[in-house]
Formats: structure tokens, C-alpha cells, sequence
């Protein structure tokens, strides 16, 4: 199937030229997008392993992986200049929303982890 | 253990005919040279009177008037009854004269004999050599029951002599035991004449001895034959017909006493006293465990041996920690000398339980014993602060905290 790698490499190599075109903060935010997302995994490929004791703590490590992945993708949404719907919103104030919900969350998290 | 006895010793007897307090005077010799007081009261004696000002003047009854068609004074089936039922012991016998009265009380304590007035227990096998050109009627019985505690531990050697009535055991009544039962060969029917149609009691199933005790503790001896008592049967020899061995002495003497003595508690009363429970390491009593607790529960059983409490030796006690159902059912270990005591873990389950021990065993008296306890969940303090296998969780929260902090300082301040 010759063809169909060479078109996949095709589709890769266009998707990371594009992506390099992405500016920096977006490309700051999606890395720790990553992360979080990543760590959420981890969390419950090892709870599949150790079973689901104390489930609380798994319920907020996981949430807080998760709220801290949807809040970043909420920023980046906010302040990319391509997107129209926030034109009116100066990122600084998308950043100190991002950060106030990030506070809020990690304040449940820290009483749901014990 | 302490000194008073389970029961007083003040009996009354009633008898039809002060002939036999002569007759049968080995067997009432025995019950005196025990510590029994024996009252001799002819059945009918119109001042006759089981209690004064609501107290029984008696602790228990021998009742050898077979034939008394009522009895005399206040004295009658009820009260003999309710006698029983205030947890008074009885021995009860009768012949081929019984009377309504007697049948009356016999059917009342699970047992019923023979209707046919005429009838006596015949066997033409397993009859005393002695009787052998007689009807047969003088039965050598060997069909005891087989129970430490009610026919004493010595081995009664010599077949039992019986010349009675057969009776048979209701067979609803859980609490009769047959202790003398007949041979496979006997039957119950009138020896003076013809049998005209199959008996009505046959073989194994007549019981010509039997005991009761009933949920109360109350102790009844029923037997079919008044003679079983009597000096004659206590005294004479005994040779089984067609067996080669013959007894100096019949075991009569050995079955009276020994029954007589389980009647009237001297054997085979149980006591518990000091129901203990405690945490392992403690030594005082909570008012309440918590689940997972491991307590120890120990309880102190005694018997009664006539003249002391001896410690009680066995292997089947068991407790249960009960709500609604057993949660745990333990085997107690004894250190023979009365202490049985064992350890377990309080289930994980909370809510208010019981300690229960329900020991009932053939020929004993029952025990039941049931302290309450609550058990209550861990307390909000009592869970471990950090579990080990949790440890990857706070790392992922405290991680994501701290890559927070270094996104908001790299996309706040990058070029």
C-alpha cells in the first residue's frame, strides 16, 4: 500500500507546516493541554491496574486533569486571533478568567483528593 | 463457684396407699440419704395443698397413686400442671390401674399411654427368666437411652425390670425422650385374653420410661410401671430369658437413682455467670465497639454436680454475634475449669448486636444467654489520612497544580 503511506506522510507533513504557522502561545497552551491529557490517562490505565479503592481521589486527580485541559482549550479558544467571536475580548482578561477558574478548581480538588 | 443448688429439696409425695412408702422404701431411702425431705401425703387427703399465700410449698413431686381418681384438697390436673409450669420437677408413675387423672397428666407432659385399660406390655422374647411360666409380662429391659447425663456415666449393667403399661411418645413433642424403650418384640395388649385384632402399640415404638424437660427447665419422669420403683424389683436378681447371664442384682436400683438425681437436678443443670467482653489488650468493657474491632468474649459455665457447681467441660459452645442474623458464629475453648472464651473480628458491618450463646443439648438444661452491644462506623478522624495506593492521584493533582503555575510564568512572559 504504497499509496496510502505516501499519502499519510502527505497529510502529516502538511498538518506540522500549518501547525508551525501557529503562533507561540497556542503552541505553549496545546503543550500543556497535552500534559494534561496525558497525565489523566496515566491515571486511569493505573486504576484499571490497582482497582478503584479510594475512588474519591481518583475522581479529583482525574477531574483536575481534565478541568485544567478544558479550561487551557477555553483560553486558547479566547485568545486566538483568528477566532472572530472573540474579537472584543482583550486576552488579558481571558488570561485572569483562566486563571480565577483554575483557583476555584484546584480549591475542590484539594478537598475531594483526602 | 458458689454453694446453693438450682433446686430446694422439700417433695412432696402422694401416694394411694401409705403401703407403699414401705414397699418402694429403698427407692425413697436413696432420695433421703441425698438431702431430700420427703413429705408423704395419701392422694386424696382433703387438707392436701401444693402451695400457701402464692408460694409452692414443694420443689418437687413424686406422684406413685397410679389409680387416685382425683386428687384430694385443692389439688388437681392444673394445678399439677401449673406446678410444672413454675419450673417444678415430677415423677410420675403408673400401672394398669391408671386413672383418667393420671393418663390426663401423662398426655399433658407429651406422653400418651396405652387407652385400653386392660393393657400391659407383654414380650414374648426379651421377658426375666423368673417369669417364664407367666404371661410374659415381666419384661428385662435393655433399650436405654444412650446419654451420660441423664443415666450417669457408669454403664447400668443388668437389664431394668418392668411390669407396666406402654406408653408411646408424641411424636410432635421435641421435648419427650423415650429413656427405657421396649424391644422390637413387645406389644401392648391385654394378657388375659385373646388378641382379637393387631395391637395398637408395637416393638420399639412403646416406651416404658420416658423424661421431658420442658422449655423451662421443669424436669418430668413418666414411667409406665409403679413396680420399677419398688423394693421387690430394686432387690431381686435378674436373668434375661434365654441369655446365659444372670445379675445378683437387676439394674433397677442404678436406674432410679440415676434418673431420680437427673430429675431433680442433681446432674446436668448448667449455669452461666461473668459474660465478658472486652478489646484484645483491654481488660473493661466498652459500652460500644467500632467496626473491625477484635474483642475477646469469654463466659464461665458451670454444673451442678448435686452438692457443688463443678466447672463444665465441652467443646460445642458456641457464640454468635447476631443482628438479625449470626454475623459470626465462634466455637468457645475451654480451659476445663469453667472459662470458655474465644476472639474475633466485629464485622464491617454497624448497628446494634447482640452476643448470643443458645445451647441446648440432650439431657442439659438449656442456656441462653444474649448481651447487647452497638458497633459504630469509624469516626470522620478514624480513616487513614494518606493511602498508599492513592499516591499517583495526589501526585497528578499536586503536578497539574504545579504545571499551572509554570504555564501561567512561560505564556506571561515568552517572546
Amino acid at each position: 500500500m504504497p499509496r496510502a503511506t505516501s499519502d499519510a506522510k502527505l497529510l502529516i507533513q502538511s498538518l506540522g507546516k500549518a501547525y508551525a504557522a501557529t503562533p507561540t502561545n497556542l503552541k505553549i497552551i496545546d503543550l500543556y493541554v497535552v500534559f494534561a491529557v496525558a497525565t489523566a490517562l496515566i491515571q486511569v490505565v493505573y486504576m484499571g491496574i490497582v482497582g478503584s479503592f479510594p475512588f474519591n481521589s481518583f475522581l479529583s486527580g482525574v477531574l483536575s486533569c481534565i478541568g485544567t485541559a478544558v479550561l487551557a482549550v477555553c483560553l486558547r479558544i479566547q485568545v486566538n486571533k483568528d477566532n472572530k467571536e472573540f474579537k472584543d475580548l482583550p486576552p488579558e482578561r481571558a488570561f485572569a478568567d483562566f486563571v480565577l477558574c483554575n483557583l476555584v478548581l484546584h480549591l475542590v480538588i484539594m478537598n475531594f483528593l483526602g | 463457684a458458689d454453694e446453693g443448688g438450682p433446686r430446694g429439696r422439700r417433695v412432696l409425695v402422694l401416694v394411694d396407699d401409705l403401703a407403699v412408702r414401705s414397699s418402694h422404701s429403698a427407692f425413697f431411702a436413696s432420695l433421703q440419704g441425698r438431702g431430700f425431705d420427703l413429705d408423704f401425703r395419701l392422694a386424696d387427703d382433703p387438707k392436701l395443698s401444693l402451695h400457701r399465700y402464692g408460694q409452692y410449698l414443694y420443689d418437687g413431686l413424686v406422684l406413685f397413686a397410679p389409680s387416685t381418681p382425683r386428687f384430694g384438697g385443692s389439688v388437681d390436673q392444673n394445678s399439677i400442671l401449673e406446678f410444672i409450669d413454675a419450673g417444678h420437677d415430677m415423677i410420675l408413675a403408673a400401672d394398669s390401674s391408671a386413672s383418667d387423672l393420671i393418663r390426663g397428666i401423662a398426655t399433658e407432659c407429651g406422653v400418651d399411654f396405652d387407652e385400653d385399660p386392660e393393657a400391659m406390655v407383654i414380650d414374648h422374647i426379651n421377658y426375666a427368666a423368673t417369669d417364664a411360666e407367666g404371661d410374659h409380662t415381666l419384661i428385662a429391659g435393655d433399650d436405654l437411652i444412650q446419654s451420660d447425663v441423664i443415666l450417669g456415666s457408669k454403664k447400668i449393667e443388668a437389664p431394668v425390670l418392668f411390669r407396666g403399661i406402654g406408653h408411646a411418645v408424641n411424636p410432635s413433642n421435641s421435648l419427650v425422650l423415650k429413656v427405657l424403650s421396649a424391644s422390637p418384640s413387645a406389644y401392648s395388649a391385654n394378657p388375659k385374653s385373646k388378641l382379637a385384632s393387631p395391637p395398637s402399640l408395637t416393638g420399639s415404638a412403646i416406651s416404658l420410661v420416658s423424661v421431658m424437660q420442658a422449655r423451662n427447665n421443669a424436669r418430668v419422669l413418666i414411667s409406665g410401671s409403679l413396680d420399677l420403683f419398688s423394693n421387690r424389683f430394686l432387690k431381686s436378681g435378674v436373668q434375661k430369658a434365654g441369655s446365659k447371664i444372670r445379675h445378683e442384682k437387676a439394674g433397677n436400683e442404678q436406674f432410679v437413682t440415676e434418673t431420680s438425681k437427673w430429675v431433680f437436678h442433681e446432674r446436668g443443670h448448667l449455669k452461666a455467670v461473668n459474660v465478658k467482653h472486652n478489646k484484645v489488650g483491654e481488660t473493661n468493657e466498652p459500652g460500644m465497639y467500632r467496626i473491625n474491632d477484635d474483642l475477646e468474649y469469654s463466659v464461665e459455665i458451670y454444673e451442678w454436680s448435686g452438692t457443688s457447681w463443678k466447672p463444665y467441660v465441652a467443646d460445642d459452645v458456641q457464640v454468635q454475634f447476631y443482628m438479625m442474623s449470626p454475623y459470626v458464629l465462634k466455637t468457645l475453648s475451654t480451659d476445663k475449669k469453667g472459662v470458655f472464651s474465644t476472639s474475633f473480628k466485629v464485622p464491617d458491618v454497624y448497628g446494634v448486636f447482640q452476643f448470643k450463646v443458645e445451647y441446648q443439648r440432650l439431657g442439659y438444661t438449656g442456656l441462653s444467654l444474649s448481651k447487647q452491644i452497638p458497633v459504630r462506623p469509624y469516626r470522620h478522624n478514624e480513616y487513614e489520612r494518606f493511602i498508599t495506593s492513592a499516591y499517583p492521584y495526589y501526585a497528578a493533582s499536586f503536578s497539574t497544580m504545579g504545571a499551572f503555575f509554570i504555564f501561567s510564568f512561560v505564556y506571561l512572559y515568552h517572546k
